[in-house]
């Protein structure tokens, strides 16, 4: 019977003692749990390239006379196709909507040789699983007199630019 | 003089006995609980339980699918770092150092060859693994966790091939990524971070093919070992391979054994149908089994010992699939393409046969095909155990009371196998449907 108070002299202290260490663990829990997600976040971040070793997605293609009027050349190299009517000069992005493969010039405007997308000549979507159209690109003419092609500048379908 | 002489004499006497003693504290066991001690006493062998059920050792049963994928999951392992001996993640050697393995390695043919069939066949095994355990009902609680570690490794075994087949640099390769990491981008919200993230640039090169070696050699084998041991260690805690109810077992009659003269509490027999341990004697023998899990006085009647019965199967699995793999490796060169071009996709551009089905469902709709279709399948299958939860119908093949669920499930494999042979037999150029005959 002694014992029973002694419990309740000693029962403030430990009540006190218990929320600090849940104090404790909830901040190591909160700890390792942050530490893991700035870890996993920063490693995201660290993975993501700033700069790319790839070819530059702005280029010159040549003076305008070497496209005569009519021509359609696809520069596989650079993923576009050159086109000119007339005076007017466009490029026309060959990377196919869909998954990204090749599309090759065809009688009827673009064909990709991966999943059947087709396209028309100005690359609208005529049949297969592409999306949308193919891209357009933006041409100038810088002051040496050669085009320059601007990939990341997509342009409304059927701008031209005059030569 | 004499007495320390003898001690040295013994020392030498006993020199090779208790180097193998060291080594194995068990001898070779000749009663049951030596049988119980060698499986206990075993780094290798601990893995598995000491006694296992009748109907998991049935070929019948399991058709060892998931000890095969496996067994190939460890050739792989072999093969690949040999491999790695003479591979260079470059895009101006690595299809040359494919060549030299044909030209100037000394077994650099049939290692690759076992490399790339072994991954095929890893697939399909997992494949037909799950399948077998759908069929047999064993994702039932409580094996529903271990069900989703499945289809994660399931997954896993995916994306290592998937990250795999780029490394030689071949025209497959590379038009193969090109697909693959576009279907990426068509994922919601980080579908364009995601893509640009896994090549390191805007298209497929350099930085994608050390990105993707990295996967493919480190961080994809380390996180597939990982859950194999979850797996593993999972069977084990869930109660061993899944088996009928007792109710729908047949009586059997009790055992008629006696337990021979011996140590005492022990049963020792030379007849081999010792393996089947007097229930008496039985309490003993578990008892070595510490844990929750130990169910003392409700044994399994129909249960053998691991040694040397489990262990024989697995050897035999094992010798199967390196006799399978050896052969297959020795009539059969891995497929090699045009070295990379990267203006002309070949056409058509076909992935390998385990990813044409999607590829086929692609063409339709990449976003569909791609993500959104494979997704809701990927969630079915990982939520389904929490919704199928009747007991009935539990490690039995095609039970009557599963019909329900085994035809769905069926309906899922053969759409998916009609996609793959579609996409394998009935497409050409353009990817326009062509007859085969």
């Amino acid at each position: 019977m002694a014992a029973a108070p002694k419990r309740i002299e000693h029962g403030e202290p430990e009540e006190r003692q218990i929320p600090r260490r849940h104090m404790l663990a909830w901040l190591s829990g909160v700890g390792v749990v942050g530490s893991l997600l700035t870890g996993v976040f920063s490693s995201l971040v660290f993975l993501k390239p700033r700069a790319t070793y790839g070819q530059p997605n702005r280029f010159r293609i040549g003076r305008p006379e070497e496209f005569p009027p009519g021509a359609r050349m696809a520069i596989d190299t650079k993923r576009v196709c050159i086109v000119r009517e007339g005076d007017k000069v466009a490029a026309i992005s060959t990377t196919c909507t869909h998954l990204g493969c090749i599309v090759a010039p065809s009688a009827t405007g673009f064909q990709c040789p991966c999943h059947g997308s087709q396209f028309d000549v100005d690359g609208n979507v005529t049949g297969g699983p592409a999306p949308k159209a193919l891209s357009w690109f933006q041409v100038t003419l810088t002051p040496s007199g050669e085009l320059e092609v601007d990939k990341d500048n997509e342009i409304q379908t059927g701008t031209y630019l005059s030569v | 003089m004499s007495k320390e002489a003898k001690s040295k004499g013994k020392i030498l006497v006993d020199f090779p006995t208790n180097v193998v003693k060291s080594i194995f504290r068990n001898p070779l066991p000749s009663s049951d609980r030596g049988r119980a001690a060698t499986s206990f006493t075993n780094f290798f062998l601990h893995i598995q339980p000491v006694r296992v059920s009748r109907q998991a050792l049935r070929p019948t049963y399991t058709m060892g699918l998931g000890l095969i994928s496996f067994f190939l999951f460890v050739i792989l392992t072999v093969t690949g770092i040999l491999l790695m001996f003479y591979y260079v993640p470059s895009t101006t050697q690595a299809y040359g150092r494919m060549l030299d393995l044909r030209s100037s390695v000394a077994f650099g043919v049939i290692l690759r060859n076992m490399h790339r069939w072994s991954a095929h066949a890893m697939v399909a095994t997992v494949f037909l693994h799950m399948c077998r355990v759908f069929f047999t009902g064993s994702y039932k609680p409580p094996r529903e966790f271990n069900w989703n570690i499945g289809v994660a490794l399931f997954l896993l075994t995916l994306l290592s091939s998937f990250t795999g087949y780029l490394l030689p640099w071949d025209q497959l390769a590379f038009w193969a990524i090109t697909v693959g990491t576009s279907i990426a981008g068509y994922a919601p919200f980080i579908g364009k971070e995601l893509k640009f993230i896994l090549l390191g640039d805007a298209t497929v090169g350099q930085e994608a093919l050390l990105r993707f070696y990295v996967l493919h050699v480190v961080v994809l084998p380390l996180v597939l070992s990982l859950f194999v041991a979850v797996h593993f260690w999972r069977i084990r805690k869930d109660g061993g391979l899944a088996k009928p109810e007792e109710a729908e077992l047949k009586p059997k009659p009790a055992a008629t054994l006696a337990p021979a003269e011996g140590e005492p509490g022990f049963v020792v027999s030379t007849n081999i149908t010792a393996m089947e341990v007097d229930p008496v004697r039985r309490f003993s023998i578990q008892g070595l089994v510490r844990g929750p899990f130990v169910k003392v006085g409700k044994l399994e009647e129909d249960t053998v010992f691991s040694w040397p019965n489990l262990l024989i199967a697995e050897l035999f699995v094992l010798l199967l699939t390196i006799v399978g793999v050896l052969v297959v490796s020795w009539f059969f060169n891995a497929p090699l393409e045009q070295p990379v071009n990267v203006m002309h996709p070949p056409n058509p551009a076909k992935a390998p046969w385990y990813f044409l089905g999607l590829q086929e469902q692609v063409s339709y709709s990449a976003f569909w095909g791609g993500i959104g279709v494979p997704g809701i399948e990927l969630l079915l299958l990982m939520l389904l155990p929490y919704f199928d939860r009747s007991k009935a119908g539990v490690g039995r093949w095609f039970a009557r009371q599963r019909i329900l669920a085994n035809s769905l499930f069926l309906v899922f494999v053969i759409a998916n196998v009609i996609l793959i042979v579609i996409g394998t037999f009935f497409r050409g150029a353009n990817w326009q449907f062509v007859s085969p005959f």
